[in-house]
């Protein structure tokens, strides 16, 4: 049978579809717990690669929602599989090396400023990371709640910050720069929570 | 300003509320949508969690289960967060906007089962909250093939006669909701609903009932 | 065996869910494949994307100066009528980066009002905010499990 194809639009949706059919037989194949949870990361991409399609900027819009629902979707999940198969053993010897003694403070002060000025979602990132490498190296316990007030707050920005664009549109450089704000907070004391995360009282 | 020409399912608007390019509207259907959602999220809000007993046969012996404050709170939270979503996914006017509306409430009913500590429900909330992450690929793909091919997200124009939609973007948006709903699945819930927590497993059921109506209601207008 | 007990016999074991689901998927992307020939891309799209390879912020110039209004093609325009000026404002740092390289954009910057914000805070934000409520409940329910285990 020879395909004539409209347009590249259909020919990438046949590799796409393509794509998906290979992924749920894997799924329907699969036995393993944790081998499912990994094939479903691999099914969330090829959602973002049909987003991706569109070929707008639209696409890029619609496509940082679909990842983050598929991450947070993984975050939960692995934690109820944790939860459920008992695994909460705790690392016995960590890594410990001198560079990790004298390096986090300046550091991660370095990283946290370039985060700033980078700003938003990369910002956020390299702060989160710098962030990360300081309490790695130091320990956390009651840091992290701290951690996870700033989040809440940074949604509020942002939430706030929608509401200003939606009712007094004239003020959009505040909504901006409130969007902004909360954004890079938001992406740095996650990423900084997630990295926190393991049960140990020094990580 | 904003005007539904295929009235034969959902009759006129009442109102529309416009966020940008997401203008969410009420009709008489889905106003009704609404009202249950909400009153079934009022229910969850003040109502006390049910406390199981267990007999023990061959005896006097019972016990119940104990609910912890804590569970009790966070179940009561998952519970309200999935109403919200719910009446979320019954105002949208955007395609996209519903697909996040249902993944949100996907990963609500994972938390409200979730939160139970029995090795027996993990289990079945593991297997559910696989579906329901799988479930996002149908979701996802089904608005943007419609994105694709007709150049909007929005049901304003989507409803319009002069737009076709293609079948497989309408099959993907249904199948999408009956992973994330759970709406057939009863296999899974009926282990679900085993769990200690009544008012609050009841969100489940009224969630997955409420957005299938509403899928329903799109893709034969659409 | 009658066929409806072989069904219900898949059926009531919780951990076939899965394995019928993605059967359905399957078979509406077979539908989907053997259906493509009726699928055609809309040539007229919101928010086209054009790429200059002139430009400094290539491969995310989407027009206009700081402060002046950028044309942009929103869905409902009269919704945002502010849509421009968020599309073309750069941070201060950004503006200093692409007047002096041609390479701002590569470092996918994503400032303030710098390259989709426009579409992720403005005509779409309530997308941005679901978004970000399901990462927050995410979070509640790993944070809840985690907390849960560390006190026991």
């Amino acid at each position: 049978m020879i395909l004539s194809f409209t347009d590249d639009y259909s020919f990438g949706l046949l590799i796409g579809f393509v794509c998906i059919l290979i992924a749920f037989f894997a799924m329907m194949k699969e036995t393993d717990d944790l081998h499912r949870l990994l094939l479903t990361d691999v099914i969330e991409i090829i959602a973002l690669v049909i987003i991706a399609l569109i070929g707008t900027d639209l696409a890029e819009a619609l496509i940082l929602p679909g990842l983050v629902v598929g991450i947070a979707e993984i975050l939960a999940l692995a934690e109820i599989y944790i939860e459920k198969e008992g695994l909460v053993k705790t690392p016995e010897n960590f890594l410990k090396i001198e560079i990790m003694d004298t390096a986090p403070g300046i550091l991660s002060a370095i990283m946290l400023i370039y985060g700033v000025i980078l700003s938003g979602f990369t910002g956020g990132a390299v702060a989160g990371l710098g962030l990360l490498f300081y309490f790695l190296c130091r320990g956390s316990q009651k840091k992290t709640q701290i951690l996870e007030t700033i989040s809440g707050y940074a949604w509020v920005c942002w939430v706030v910050a929608f509401i200003v664009f939606m009712t007094i549109p004239q003020y959009w450089f505040f909504a901006v720069m409130l969007a902004g704000t909360g954004i890079f907070a938001k992406v740095a004391a996650k990423m900084t929570i997630v990295g926190t995360m393991r049960g140990n009282r020094d990580v | 300003m904003y005007e539904l020409e295929n009235i034969n399912i959902e009759g006129q608007v009442v109102t529309f509320i416009p966020f940008g390019d997401i203008v969410g509207y009420l009709t008489p259907y889905t106003a009704i949508l609404f009202i249950f959602a909400a009153v079934f999220t009022i229910i969850a809000l003040i109502s006390k969690p049910e406390k199981q007993v267990d007999i023990a046969f061959g005896g006097d012996a019972y016990y119940t289960k104990n609910v912890s404050v804590k569970q009790m709170r966070f179940q009561r939270f998952m519970a309200a967060a999935c109403g919200l979503a719910t009446m979320g996914g019954v105002l949208s006017g955007d395609v996209f906007n519903f697909t996040l509306f249902t993944a949100m409430v996907g990963i609500t009913n994972i938390g409200i089962v979730a939160s139970i500590k029995n090795r027996h429900i993990l289990d079945n909330a593991y297997e559910y909250g696989i579906l329901a992450m799988v479930g996002t690929l149908p979701l996802f793909a089904g608005a943007a093939i419609i994105v694709a091919t007709t150049g909007t997200l929005s049901m304003w124009i989507l409803f319009t006669p002069l737009v076709t939609v293609p079948l497989v973007a309408k099959l993907l948006l249904v199948i999408g909701v009956l992973a994330e709903g759970m709406a057939p699945v009863y296999v899974a819930k009926a282990e679900i609903t085993r769990a200690p927590g009544a008012p609050f497993i009841l969100m489940v059921h009224v969630s997955s009932l409420v957005l299938f109506l509403r899928v329903i209601e799109i893709v034969i207008s659409m | 065996m009658s066929i409806i007990r072989k069904v219900s016999k898949i059926l009531q074991n919780q951990n076939n869910l899965v394995r019928v689901y993605s059967l359905l998927v399957i078979f509406v992307i077979i539908i989907g494949i053997a259906t493509l020939p009726l699928i055609s891309y809309n040539e007229n799209q919101l928010y086209p994307k054009s790429v200059d390879m002139k430009s400094p912020l290539n491969p995310y110039d989407r027009g206009g100066e700081p402060f002046e209004k950028a044309e942009v093609k929103a869905q409902y325009p009269e919704n945002s009528r502010y849509l421009g000026y968020v599309t073309a404002y750069l941070t201060p740092f950004s503006l200093f980066i692409s007047y002096n390289t041609l390479y701002a954009g590569t470092t996918i910057v994503s400032h303030p009002g710098g390259i989709i914000d426009e579409i992720l805070y403005n005509t779409r934000g309530l997308d941005t905010i679901i978004e970000t409520s399901i990462l927050f409940i995410a979070f509640a329910i790993a944070m809840f499990l985690f907390r849960r285990n560390e006190k026991e």
